[in-house]
């Protein structure tokens, strides 16, 4: 009975739980006694993808070349970016892309015409290298990149080196609307 | 009693829910290809001319109208190729000024019997997977077109053969022709249906 009542008194004082009825058994006097609580925080590894800046699509305007029907040469879209992003443990940084392709113009491009555009998209300031992605790659090794450590940062995510599906010489279809995506994806890893 | 009290000690910590063992961000690309067409300057398909001295800038210039023994018309024929294109379905659309070549000096207005003062001609155009004829038949003066559906976009050659028939005539066949200075203007256009 006397060694029950020196347990409830040690964890009263580190809990310092004010008014309890409990408090008022001393301990009795002469004796010394212990007790050891454990204290347990864990911090999960997770990711967050960071906040966009400003509008979330790469809008490329007219592709083509309106004296020839063929893809413009000067096709560019101002950099996307993922401003405080971060991976509480190790991580890898994806990226993929679906080529740009004409919605409403379904059917198979007749000869001489596409109706599909390639482009290389990459993640930039997560890893030492971007990670990078080309549509009409047949792999992407590259779109993989892992860092062995925590990080925080800011991912600046691009695209790039744009061609025609079929070659250079073709023609792209008449068509309002020309849609890809890009995906990028932080990975914790456990 | 005893696990009353370690019951406050276990709290653990959630994570918010914007942050996972993965986060994907999606951006979509987006672009547009307006409808055109386009057409370059024409050119002679290399050995088309038949009594045509070429393409004297958009003109074509027959080497000699009529035979001078009988003064009916002699067989010209030319072939002119135009790089075009067309990114969507559409129409080829062929458009005489005249009808047929008719005098440039209006005053001609007497004509005696059996004397032609209009000539008849062809026009054959070939385009992607279209091909057809306009005939310039030359019976009256006016303008006159005719019109091609095209029912896919098309890019590469678009030839216009233009071909005066031996002896053409708005009378009677190889009639002589009345002296003058015939003339005829043909525009193709590409454009929506």
């Amino acid at each position: 009975m006397r060694r029950q009542a020196a347990i409830f008194s040690a964890l009263l004082a580190a809990l310092a739980l004010p008014g309890s009825a409990l408090a008022a058994e001393a301990p009795a006097s002469g004796d010394t006694d212990s007790a050891t609580v454990g204290i347990i925080g864990t911090v999960p590894a997770m990711c967050f993808g960071g906040t966009l800046t400003g509008d979330g699509t790469f809008d490329l305007g007219v592709l083509v070349d309106l004296t020839t029907g063929q893809l413009r040469t000067d096709l560019s879209a101002p950099n996307k970016l993922l401003v405080g992003s971060f991976c509480t443990s190790r991580s890898s940084i994806t990226v993929s892309a679906t080529p740009l392709e004409a919605q409403n113009y379904t059917a198979a491009a007749p000869n001489g015409f596409s109706r599909v555009v390639h482009y290389q998209a990459s993640a930039a300031g997560w890893t030492a290298l971007p990670a990078t992605y080309n549509t009409g790659a047949a792999s992407n090794a590259a779109a993989t990149q892992s860092r062995s450590t925590a990080f925080t940062g800011d991912i600046t995510v691009a695209i790039s080196n744009f061609s025609t599906a079929g070659g250079a010489s073709l023609r792209l279809v008449g068509d309002p609307s020309y849609r890809g995506v890009v995906t990028v994806t932080l990975a914790a890893v456990n | 009693m005893r696990s009353l009290l370690l019951l406050p000690l276990l709290a653990v910590a959630t994570p918010a829910a914007a942050q996972s063992l993965t986060t994907v961000t999606t951006l979509p690309v987006t672009g547009s290809v307006p409808q055109v067409c386009a057409m370059q300057q024409g050119a002679i398909q290399s050995g088309s001319l038949v009594n045509v001295a070429g393409l004297d800038g958009d003109t074509l210039r027959i080497i000699q109208f009529v035979d001078p023994a009988t003064l009916s018309v002699k067989a010209a024929s030319a072939t002119i190729s135009f790089e075009a294109v067309c990114n969507f379905p559409h129409a080829v659309r062929v458009e005489s000024s005249n009808n047929g070549l008719w005098p440039v000096d209006g005053r001609i207005t007497q004509v005696p019997g059996g004397f032609a003062y209009a000539v008849p001609y062809t026009a054959q155009v070939t385009w992607g997977v279209a091909n057809a004829q306009f005939s310039a038949d030359a019976k009256t003066r006016r303008i006159a077109q005719q019109t091609i559906n095209v029912e896919a976009p098309a890019a590469g050659q678009l030839n216009l053969r233009i071909e005066i028939a031996e002896g053409a005539s708005n009378v009677e066949n190889r009639a002589p022709v009345i002296a003058g200075t015939y003339v005829d203007t043909v525009r193709i256009f590409l454009e929506p249906r």
